[in-house]
């Protein structure tokens, strides 16, 4: 019974402050404030080439974007700048 | 008249509702590749394979990605599922995923080894499909980006059907391999669940540097054998950087990442002398890999070279039947058609240490020329 109350304690006190580092996660100003122009160019070649913008789209890019959010663990904020860059310039 | 005019707005209204988007899209997209290789004496063009992958996007929370690897080898077409899976987005910062998916056991199986993406024609040393580490695997994953400040963090947390033991008790799996950890076979052979995730940090604002750590943990040992309480521990710890560099005028791409795997000890048979022996049950390979690109030169065609170099190394138990200790060395001179269409030259060579010293005789030459070519879709 003892080893229950500990766990749940460990438990309680784990998810606790995991809510507190979520709640506290956000980008900096300069970070939040950067153009999709400057996120392709930033994001897109930690693993490959960045793409063309003529290669897609409108509707591709959105699919796209999509796809690489999960792929590259980028945030929704990110993608929505880069796609809007994309479907600007293709 | 007016027949004629409702006909016009019938048809221009099923048409205008024929250009409306919806919500559901579908894209094909893939890469393929093919080539020529020089080994020894032996000259042959390879490959002639591709890889499409489906994308199906349900709803803005919901996506289907899948990827078939169909490939011509001596004399047939081989077709194999990467992974099929469906992703749903919880909120901004979290994704769930269910199906066979690209474990994020590292980057290189994860992100790096499609053929227009790898700087090179072959995979590291280890980083195959009989390597040290799983690539793929059913079951379900949480993911996610989370911005830190100036930084910024990824995070991946999965339970999956795990590695299976060869404990060299199935006639169909080499017997000589006990010990050895099989991947990705559909079916679990145990009801143990492994557990495994990946953190990775962005340290600078540009996102030009990411340090990740993965772990995977559970029993690989087949129920109701003597082997069902054997577990691993899988690790890997990878590195990348990738920055325009001005005294170069370029692009510098780092990347390396080093997978090892613990076994618990175990007794197996000896199919050579009849014996049941043990060892030591720990195996490892690692790559670094550095690749330049002259992106600011005054030409188009110095602007579309690459030049690559890589180094690698396995490891597989000392004791064990299939022991072995291999180094390989890889360079490289890519021309850039386009940003996802590429010519790759490339030449290796590996030394396979442990083999050489047992005198072994009639092995293949471990040097080789390539050339491919290889485009993504």
């Amino acid at each position: 019974m003892k080893v229950k109350h500990v766990k749940l304690f460990l438990v309680s006190v784990s998810l606790f402050f995991g809510a507190l580092f979520l709640a506290s996660c956000t980008p900096s100003q300069a970070q939040a404030s950067k153009p999709g122009a400057l996120l392709w160019g930033e994001n897109c070649v930690r693993c490959h080439n960045a793409p063309s913008p003529s290669a897609f789209s409108d509707s591709q890019w959105e699919v796209v974007g999509k796809h690489m959010r999960i792929r590259a663990s980028l945030t929704a904020d990110e993608v929505d700048k880069i796609v809007e860059f994309l479907k600007m310039a293709n | 008249m007016r027949k004629v005019l409702l006909i016009l707005v019938l048809c221009t209204a099923m048409l205008s509702a024929q250009e409306k988007p919806g919500e559901s899209r579908f894209l094909l997209r893939g890469y393929a590749h093919s080539g020529v290789e020089v080994r020894g004496d032996e000259t042959t063009f390879v490959g002639g394979s591709f890889n499409p992958i489906f994308l199906w996007r349900q709803s803005d929370k919901l996506l289907f990605e899948a990827e078939l690897e169909v490939e011509y080898e001596n004399g047939e077409t081989l077709i194999g599922l990467e992974y099929a899976n469906m992703s749903y987005i919880i909120n901004d910062y979290a994704t769930l995923r269910l199906g066979k998916f690209l474990l994020p056991f590292g980057t290189f199986a994860a992100k790096l080894h499609p053929a227009w993406i790898n700087r090179l024609s072959s995979k590291p040393l280890g980083f195959g499909h009989d390597g040290v580490g799983p690539a793929r695997d059913l079951g379900v994953e949480l993911r996610g980006g989370i911005p830190l400040g100036e930084a910024k963090m990824t995070y991946s947390v999965y339970m999956i059907n795990g590695p299976a033991l060869n404990d060299g008790t199935n006639p169909n799996v080499e017997p000589e391999e006990a010990g050895m950890l099989l991947y990705d076979l559909g079916e679990d052979n145990n009801n143990n669940k492994a557990i495994g995730g990946r953190v990775s940090f962005l340290p600078l604002s540009n996102s030009s540097m990411e340090i990740g750590f993965s772990g995977l943990y559970g029993k690989v040992g087949s129920v109701e054998s003597k082997y069902e309480d054997v577990a691993a521990l899988l690790y890997a710890v990878d590195f990348s950087y990738v920055s325009k560099v001005s005294f170069l005028s370029g692009v510098v791409d780092i990347k390396a990442q080093l997978n090892g795997v613990r076994v618990d000890d175990a007794s197996y048979f000896n199919v050579e002398d009849s014996s049941n022996y043990s060892f030591s049950n720990q195996s490892s390979a690692y790559y670094v890999q550095m690749s330049y690109r002259p992106v600011n030169m005054s030409t188009d065609f110095l602007n579309s070279l690459e030049f690559v170099g890589r180094y690698s190394e396995l490891s597989f138990p000392e004791g064990a039947l299939w022991t072995s200790d291999q180094t390989q060395y890889a360079f490289g001179l890519n021309y850039w058609v386009d940003w996802r269409t590429v010519v790759k030259l490339s030449y290796q060579f590996a030394d396979t240490g442990a083999h050489e010293s047992e005198g072994e005789e009639g092995e293949a030459s471990n040097d080789a020329i390539f050339l491919h070519w290889a485009f993504g879709f």
